[in-house]
């Protein structure tokens, strides 16, 4: 995988090797997240861009981390837990929201942990 | 007369989705609820932390808004929520919200040149406000600053989010201005007004109409904090240039603390109507002019 890549096109990828891991045709993951049944194919072939919502779906449906699918990690059940933070100028933060932030990073963290030892992804 | 196709249809399309996803029907629109049932969690900031914006963020799969209020308005809250809603749930902006290191990079706000935050704005506003339950109120309420403040209170949002609400769905042409000091931050016009011929386009940090009660209403700071309004005239060609000196109806409200002015431009009369008044003024002006002309100099 080029490390140029943007992440809608290391998702494109790494969403075709996901289902074809799991032995899924486009339809049946279509299905199982949730999403129209062409919207897969639309995925896989770059012609439509995912959403985080996506994102979400697709990870939850494949049993594999969101962090795999944008090409963070090599694997699909990722256990190091990265963060990204959404913001508009971030580097611009206060200590203080930053401090806020990184505590709102923590309990998503463990929510996400809460879910791995629940049996999710 | 062309009419110009919307470039954030889809857009408003992917919150009306939403909303039909999820089976919500009427209004206020409850943007809190809408993160809790996408499983996002949500975070306050504490007003200490002054104007800094909101943030979405990803932990594995994990989803968390932090959200500003120091701001105090339920609307603002609201509008800030349904932001980063957006950016959850558009196509595209995965890519564009990360650079390599994973963090956002944008800048913020309806003003925003970035594509990516102007559309997370106007899903916000179409999420909150959706045109197939708002119909009703601008109906009821009617043109000009009584519409947007009908749609604001109804719909639990900002006033400035309301008025440009306002601005893409009345099928009249208004203008929607927000001003500081002297200095124009951004202007919406609604279709019909982008179809008139002759017109300039208010450019953003171009200067108030020397002329306009806005700018005189700005000059006093205690107008704008206090949330004080005023209605008045003042003329198509004051705000837009061009040929036409009709009349408009100029309406302007203080948006408090947030230390900005909303100026609703409305009593617009399209092309072809004002064009024939402009032409019987034209004659009464020939006439005027007519009047004066010392009879020697002929």
């Amino acid at each position: 995988m080029s490390e140029s890549m943007g992440p809608s096109e290391v998702f494109q990828e790494r969403l075709r090797t996901a289902r074809e891991f799991r032995e899924l045709s486009q339809g049946e993951l279509a299905q199982r997240a949730g999403l129209q049944a062409s919207a897969v194919s639309h995925f896989e072939t770059g012609t439509r861009k995912p959403s985080f919502d996506n994102l979400k779906r697709l990870a939850d449906a494949l049993k594999v981390s969101t962090d795999y699918l944008l090409g963070r990690t090599s694997e699909m059940e990722a256990t190091v837990a990265s963060a990204d933070r959404l913001h508009r100028h971030y580097s611009g933060l206060s200590a203080e929201y930053q401090e806020m932030a990184d505590e709102f990073v923590q309990m998503l963290a463990q929510r996400a942990q809460q879910k791995k030892d629940a049996g999710g992804q | 007369m062309t009419r110009r196709s919307d470039p954030l249809l889809k857009v408003k399309w992917e919150a009306d989705k939403l909303l039909q996803d999820l089976g919500i029907n009427s209004l206020p629109i409850d943007p809190f609820q809408i993160a809790d049932r996408l499983g996002i969690a949500l975070q306050a900031m504490p007003s200490s932390m002054g104007g800094a914006s909101g943030m979405l963020i990803h932990v594995a799969g994990q989803f968390g808004i932090c959200y500003p209020t120091h701001v105090g308005s339920d609307g603002f809250k609201n509008f800030s929520v349904g932001h980063e809603i957006g950016h959850y749930r558009l196509p595209g902006h995965i890519e564009a919200v990360l650079d390599a290191n994973g963090r956002h990079v944008s800048a913020a706000g309806f003003h925003s040149s970035n594509r990516y935050e102007l559309e997370a704005d106007h899903f916000a506003a179409a999420l909150l406000m959706p045109s197939r339950l708002v119909g009703p109120i601008l109906k009821k309420a009617g043109d000009g600053l009584a519409g947007v403040e009908a749609l604001a209170t109804e719909c639990e949002t900002s006033m400035e989010a309301a008025a440009i609400r306002f601005a893409h769905l009345c099928p009249d042409p208004v203008a929607v201005i927000r001003s500081q000091g002297v200095t124009i931050d951004y202007a919406f016009m609604s279709n019909s007004l982008r179809d008139f011929d002759g017109l300039d386009w208010i450019r953003k940090d171009s200067p108030l109409p020397t002329e306009s009660g806005t700018r005189e209403f700005n000059l006093d700071g205690a107008n704008v904090l206090h949330g004080k309004r005023i209605s008045g005239d003042s003329t198509l060609q004051d705000w837009f240039g061009g040929p036409h000196r009709q009349k408009i109806i100029e309406e302007t409200v203080g948006l408090g603390a947030y230390g900005k002015t909303l100026t609703i431009l409305t009593g617009m009369q399209p092309p072809d109507e004002f064009q024939r008044d402009d032409d019987e003024n034209d004659d009464e002006d020939e006439g005027l002019i007519e009047s004066w002309t010392p009879r020697f100099q002929r």
